[in-house]
């Protein structure tokens, strides 16, 4: 037995509590969801047909994606455009800036969700400012819809964009631009031709996580949504809670699940995901 | 965050916002919070419950649970040898479930949502109400039910903001479906529960053909004035809707239609014609701890507890399950109150064995009308 097996060993026996404890508490409560989905009210696959049947639940399937990509498209731009000025500007400004988007991280996702009521809705601050300013006649539907879902998504996911593309542009030499540039490139080309392809693994990074997590959200569209944008999260939770259909709930929750392992697998092919997710 | 929440939640949220307000003082609040769950259960002898060591009282307390354990359960184990436990966590239906699943049952008595009760009822999560030990005659005979009885009474009421609709006034549901003489949002329910009744009644059907609901017709009904409407989830986002000035007309509990009225001084207003009154439920778990006998004995108590449900009615609005309490609310309250003849008479009474049997396929498909 060698000194290098020894220590591996040690490492494993170390990391030995913090694995026993996620599979009591993750993974096997997990087990027991799908097992629920699979005999709850009668044992089969009669859920899993049942949701793919329903024409209801197809409709909250497609506004949740639907929801997903409208917030991942702004996000990530403005994310990029956030995590762009950070690699550029001096250390105090970037302190300041880090500071930003780790604060609006720690406020909770419900006083953001009512704040942005105050502001968007039809005698809000933005309604009101349009209109006195005379940019609008009439208030501009802001809140109680999609569009209130979507901003309210954006603004919570922004840091899960920054900070990967943050760490992707932090990684890209300065001296590629100015080599191109030095080789006769416009500032635009230079840009668009170094600089952007360099920094796509944290564009794409950023797409999966923040479209992943917004998948799973639950207090924004209840808040903002107004009763009308009904996402998957809710729709299970009101299952479990109200309607005591826990058969369907586990297997809605189920298939999230899969579909999310699946957008990762995929996306494995092409992205660190270790890098993704801070472990390296 | 609890999606639906029911009237009784939404009802403790208010009294401890008043009691932080100091509208209300620390002994009303007390009495009316235990009328919501903790009334005083006098067991005629201790010795008859010798094995019972506490009872578990679930409503929606929140946060001031541990002021009115100080003032009222301590009290109370002194006088009967029995605790009473506070559990504020929220009787939802599927933490019922989950405890009695688990056979891990910690909770005795519930203040339940009617529709709660009966769907864990029906699936086996409750004990029946035993009717030997509770009296049932202490209650109107529309609210008593084999999985619970009536605690206190509220009503969906049509609400409306009388300053942004002028000096016409809206007086019955299809006034609410008449966008052009009544211009502006609409607000309901994002549960169908009182919502459905009340598109049945904007479409003409009288009070006495309403059950058993004709669920194509009423999501019709919803379907059309739909876009012109959003829907509320808690007491509270109700009330929000309309101080932010966002809807001139909404189905709102009563209690709430009630605040607005104070806080707005006059100026919202609403009618107790067409609307839907319904009882909440005390309910009794499925092998509770306590023994369902104590758990009736409590019941028994409570619905028969006029003071308490008098207190109850003034800090929150809740009618009175007693008709006697009914008759002893004061005369310059009674215009707020339910359970008044003049007012309980305008109603369509709630009929439980409806939802009971129709709650899930109801749910689905309003849920489905107003998403799509």
């Amino acid at each position: 037995m060698n000194a290098g097996f020894r220590e591996r060993q040690a490492y494993w026996l170390l990391i030995a509590p913090a694995f026993a404890l996620m599979l009591f508490f993750y993974l096997l409560p997990l087990v027991q969801l799908l097992w629920i989905s699979v005999t709850e009210p009668a044992p089969g696959l009669g859920n899993y047909k049942s949701v793919i049947a329903s024409a209801p639940i197809r409709r909250i399937v497609w506004t949740t994606l639907r929801v997903c990509i409208e917030t991942t498209g702004p996000t990530v731009i403005l994310g990029y455009l956030i995590a762009y000025a950070m690699v550029h500007v001096n250390r105090g400004q970037f302190a300041w800036m880090m500071l930003c988007v780790m604060l609006s991280f720690w406020v909770s996702v419900l006083v953001r969700a009512f704040s942005w009521l105050v502001m968007l809705n039809t005698n809000g601050v933005v309604n009101t400012f349009l209109i006195s300013t005379g940019l609008a006649a009439e208030p501009l539907s802001l809140a109680y819809n999609e569009t209130g879902v979507v901003i309210s998504i954006v603004h919570f996911m922004l840091p899960f964009a920054v900070l990967p593309i943050y760490a992707n542009m932090a990684g890209i030499d300065k001296i590629y631009v100015a080599a191109a540039r030095g080789l006769g490139a416009s500032p635009w080309q230079a840009f668009w031709r170094v600089y952007f392809p360099l920094s796509a693994p944290g564009i794409v990074g950023a797409s999966v996580l923040v479209f992943v997590f917004s998948l799973g959200f639950f207090v924004t569209p209840a808040i903002m949504g107004g009763g009308k944008v009904v996402m998957l999260a809710e729709y299970i939770s009101v299952q479990i809670q109200d309607l005591l259909r826990w058969g369907l709930a586990a297997t809605l929750a189920a298939l999230l699940l899969i579909g999310v392992f699946a957008i990762l697998a995929i996306m494995s092919r092409f992205i660190d995901l270790r890098m993704l997710f801070g472990a390296k | 965050m609890h999606e639906h929440q029911t009237f009784a939640e939404d009802v403790a949220e208010l009294a401890l916002e008043q009691y932080a307000d100091k509208t209300i003082d620390r002994r009303t609040l007390v009495k009316a919070l235990g009328m919501l769950g903790l009334a005083p259960v006098f067991f005629k002898s201790g010795a008859a419950f010798g094995q019972v060591k506490e009872l578990v009282v679930v409503n929606w307390g929140g946060p001031a649970i541990k002021a009115y354990q100080n003032a009222f359960g301590k009290p109370f184990e002194k006088k009967t040898g029995i605790k009473i436990v506070i559990d504020g966590t929220g009787p939802g239906a599927g933490k019922v479930r989950a405890m009695v699943d688990a056979k891990n049952v910690t909770w005795d008595v519930l203040d339940a949502g009617v529709g709660t009760a009966l769907l864990l009822g029906s699936k086996g999560y409750l004990e029946a109400i035993d009717y030997n030990i509770v009296d049932k005659s202490k209650v109107r005979p529309e609210f008593v039910y084999k999985w619970g009885i009536s605690d206190y009474l509220f009503s969906f009421v049509l609400t409306y903001d009388g300053k942004k609709l002028g000096d016409r006034k809206p007086t019955s549901w299809k006034d609410f479906w008449n966008v052009k003489d009544f211009p502006g949002k609409r607000l309901l329910r994002k549960n169908p529960i009182g919502q459905l009744e009340c598109a049945l009644l904007g479409d003409g059907v009288p009070h006495d053909k309403v059950y058993p609901i004709d669920l194509d017709r009423a999501l019709e009904k919803i379907r059309e004035i739909k876009e012109h409407t959003v829907f509320w989830g808690s007491g509270s986002q109700s009330q929000q809707f309309f101080m932010q000035g966002e809807v001139v007309m909404g189905n709102l509990w009563h209690n709430r239609s009630n605040l607005l009225r104070r806080d707005t001084k006059d100026r919202i207003q609403w009618t107790w014609t067409d609307g839907i009154v319904a009882s909440g439920v005390w309910s009794v778990v499925k092998n509770n701890p306590g023994g369902k006998d104590a758990a009736m004995k409590f019941i028994d108590f409570a619905i028969g507890d006029v003071d308490g449900q008098i207190a109850l009615f003034k800090v929150m609005s809740s009618g009175p399950a007693n008709p006697k309490a009914t008759a002893m609310v004061p005369a310059d309250m009674r215009a707020y109150d339910p359970s008044q003849p003049e007012n309980y008479n305008k109603q369509v009474k709630f009929d439980a064995e409806w939802w009971g049997k129709n709650e899930i396929e109801a749910f689905e498909r309003y849920r489905d009308v107003i998403s799509s």
